[in-house]
């Protein structure tokens, strides 16, 4: 009984001990009482995002609440009124209800557009149906085909939806396949494998991604087309690892597989806007020195012309996904608080990290990520581990010869895709194993594989990138 | 994580026992419910509308004492509360005209004949009991072991 209701009682319980323990007994000399409330709020996050007895958006929400109720200039009476040196700084309301309408969380409503337009209009399906074309019929290349058209759309699309998609269109073929063929499986694990991985290529892919852009800011910021310049490569090599070990494990033994995709591109005025606004905001996005625009402002242009279209209609909004928008807000909101009080650089100090080696910590953090990301949502594991990531990279002079606070930041976050070898790790697994063609010890097997060997090339691909100048410590 | 209800309608106990016996692959999930009358059935339903319960599926015979199945699942089909309950007609020898208003009327999802086929009734209920929770916006993956994948990529758009 006590065992099942764990999950409710450990996130009260002990967020609850912090904030009744006296200030001083966390061995962290001059914590004030406004930090001392960002621990609890941080410790009840991480067990609500780890334990989940509320969705994980919900957690976000009652961390944005929390904050203004207890360390927000207009919180509640007792919790403002303390002497300053006790109480330590507020932060301002506007400043942690901002976190749910940051241009980060913009750039991802762009984004969220862009995928429920073309979905709307079939762009994405006509895509797949002539792309596809060129691979042939030989299994092998078929699932290549698959895998970069799956990898492509998650980069603009979430990889939920793109995940969908691909198997709706595999779910004949899968079924033409004999009981003992292996390369169901293959087929099967292909789509969330490159879904999960396509995700890192550009920073409206996956939502890490856009936490991570909450702290690649001043000299470490990053524009859209300097990050898909990293995550591009790293996608492409990590696609042709994961192609040849899926058909390396799971051979697949018919001789040609064909795929019917019926239909044919629209051809109505306001689907050419669609495929022009699309085309458009993406050479924008890549172009950002050019015009001045930053990729948030471009963000906006599809929102502002798919609505003066009604391509999206107001039932179509309220289909946006605002449960990750409002997961990626309180993830803000969190480094905010962490950030803005101190508390992050105060923990920081009184742990003597300075005494690891940089790459130590680089690896380290980075396989915790990957941990995490493989047991709870990535999101959430971005959310707890990049604001004290950050600040450990902004104090720690050592890590410069190695690429700086930016390295550790994208090597964590990149670690957070790659969390895919459980069925509950993503939701494109958990899509993909309900097909009932994988056993869960196969996605295992390739999960494991391709979360360890990607972190290797992360981290071999950022220290060529740091040699060559290319990223500044 | 929510609770569903499939709802079984006939008046032979051993039609009931045998519809039962097929639907246990979802009892892990999903509640099952035996009435034995349309009368039963609607007093059901006042409860779990009551309770705020969701009412998946009524799985109903034709030919039953006082009011027909068919009568039954056209209520249902225009009471507002129960927009998008899925509805299974299970009959032996309906007339045409039966059949004519189970469709027009009742709107009914699907037709079963009496012995029927325990994978046929088992596919069909997983496929209307994902597009019930797509439909309804209830968060799918806490039932997705019950689901039926290919149904459920075709809907999710999200």
């Amino acid at each position: 009984m006590i065992k099942k209701n764990l999950k409710y009682i450990l996130p009260i319980l002990f967020p609850l001990i912090i904030i009744l323990l006296p200030a001083d007994s966390f061995g962290l000399a001059g914590l004030t009482l406004v930090e001392q409330r960002v621990m609890a709020i941080f410790v009840m996050a991480a067990l609500c995002w780890v334990m989940e007895p509320i969705p994980i958006y919900a957690t976000s929400v009652l961390i944005i609440v929390l904050e203004l109720l207890l360390i927000s200039d207009h919180g509640l009476w007792f919790a403002t009124n303390g002497t300053p040196q006790l109480q330590g700084h507020l932060l301002s309301q506007s400043d942690i209800m901002a976190t749910f309408a940051s241009p980060i969380i913009m750039l991802f409503l762009g984004g969220f557009f862009l995928a429920i337009a073309s979905t709307k209009y079939r762009l994405d399906i006509n895509l797949a149906r002539v792309l596809l074309r060129p691979f042939g019929h030989q299994p092998k290349y078929v699932m290549l085909g698959i895998m970069l058209i799956t990898a492509v759309f998650s980069m603009f699309m979430s990889n939920t939806a793109t995940t969908a998609m691909m198997l709706s269109i595999l779910t004949p073929v899968l079924a033409l396949f004999g009981d003992k063929d292996s390369g169901k499986v293959a087929f099967a694990l292909s789509v969330p494998v490159a879904a999960n991985i396509g995700g890192i290529a550009t920073p409206i892919g996956t939502p890490p991604n856009a936490v991570a852009l909450k702290y690649l800011v001043n000299e470490n910021s990053i524009s859209f087309a300097e990050w898909m310049a990293m995550g591009v490569p790293f996608v492409a090599v990590m696609l042709l690892l994961a192609w040849l070990l899926l058909n390396h494990l799971f051979p697949a033994s018919v001789n040609a597989i064909k795929l019917d995709i019926e239909g044919t591109f629209l051809k109505t005025p306001k689907a050419w806007l669609v495929y022009g606004t699309f085309l458009l905001t993406i050479i924008l996005w890549l172009l950002g020195d050019l015009h001045g625009m930053s990729s948030y402002v471009v963000a906006m242009l599809p929102v502002a012309i798919f609505s003066i279209f009604n391509i999206i209609s107001k039932e179509d909004l309220k289909h946006i996904s605002w449960d990750v928008l409002w997961l990626v807000s309180g993830g803000i909101a969190l480094g905010l608080a962490l950030d803005k009080t101190g508390l992050a650089a105060r923990t920081i100090e009184a742990i003597p990290f300075h005494h690891f080696h940089p790459l130590v910590l680089i690896v380290g953090a980075s396989m915790l990520c990957l941990l995490m990301a493989n047991f709870m949502s990535n999101t959430a594991s971005a959310n707890l581990l990049l604001p004290l990531v950050a600040t450990l990279g902004a104090s720690m002079h050592s890590l410069l010869p190695y690429g700086g606070q930016m390295v550790l930041i994208l090597s964590v976050t990149f670690a957070a895709s790659l969390g895919m070898s459980l069925p509950v790790s993503t939701p494109p697994n958990a899509l993909a194993y309900a097909s009932g063609h994988i056993r869960s010890s196969q996605m295992l097997k390739v999960g494991v594989i391709l979360g360890l060997s990607g972190l290797m090339i992360s981290f071999s691909m950022f220290f060529v990138l740091h040699q060559l100048d290319i990223i500044l410590g | 994580m929510e609770k569903i209800n499939i709802i079984c309608v006939d008046d032979d106990r051993e039609i009931l026992e045998a519809v039962n016996r097929d639907l246990s692959f979802f009892s892990e999930m999903f509640t099952i419910e035996e009435c034995q009358s349309a009368e039963q059935c609607e007093q059901l339903l006042e409860t779990f509308d009551a309770q705020q319960e969701y009412v998946a599926l009524i799985i109903s015979g034709h030919f039953l004492p006082v009011k027909s199945g068919v009568a039954l699942l056209t209520e249902v089909a225009i009471d507002s509360r129960f927009i998008g309950t899925k509805k299974i007609l299970l009959t032996g020898h309906a007339t045409q005209a039966d059949t004519i208003k189970a469709i027009n009327s009742a709107k009914v999802d699907g037709f079963l004949a009496k012995a029927w086929d325990s994978d046929q009734l088992i596919q069909m209920v997983k496929e209307l009991l994902t597009q019930f929770i797509l439909e309804k916006g209830i968060e799918y993956e806490p039932f997705i072991k019950k689901l039926d994948a290919p149904t459920l990529y075709r809907l999710l758009k999200s």
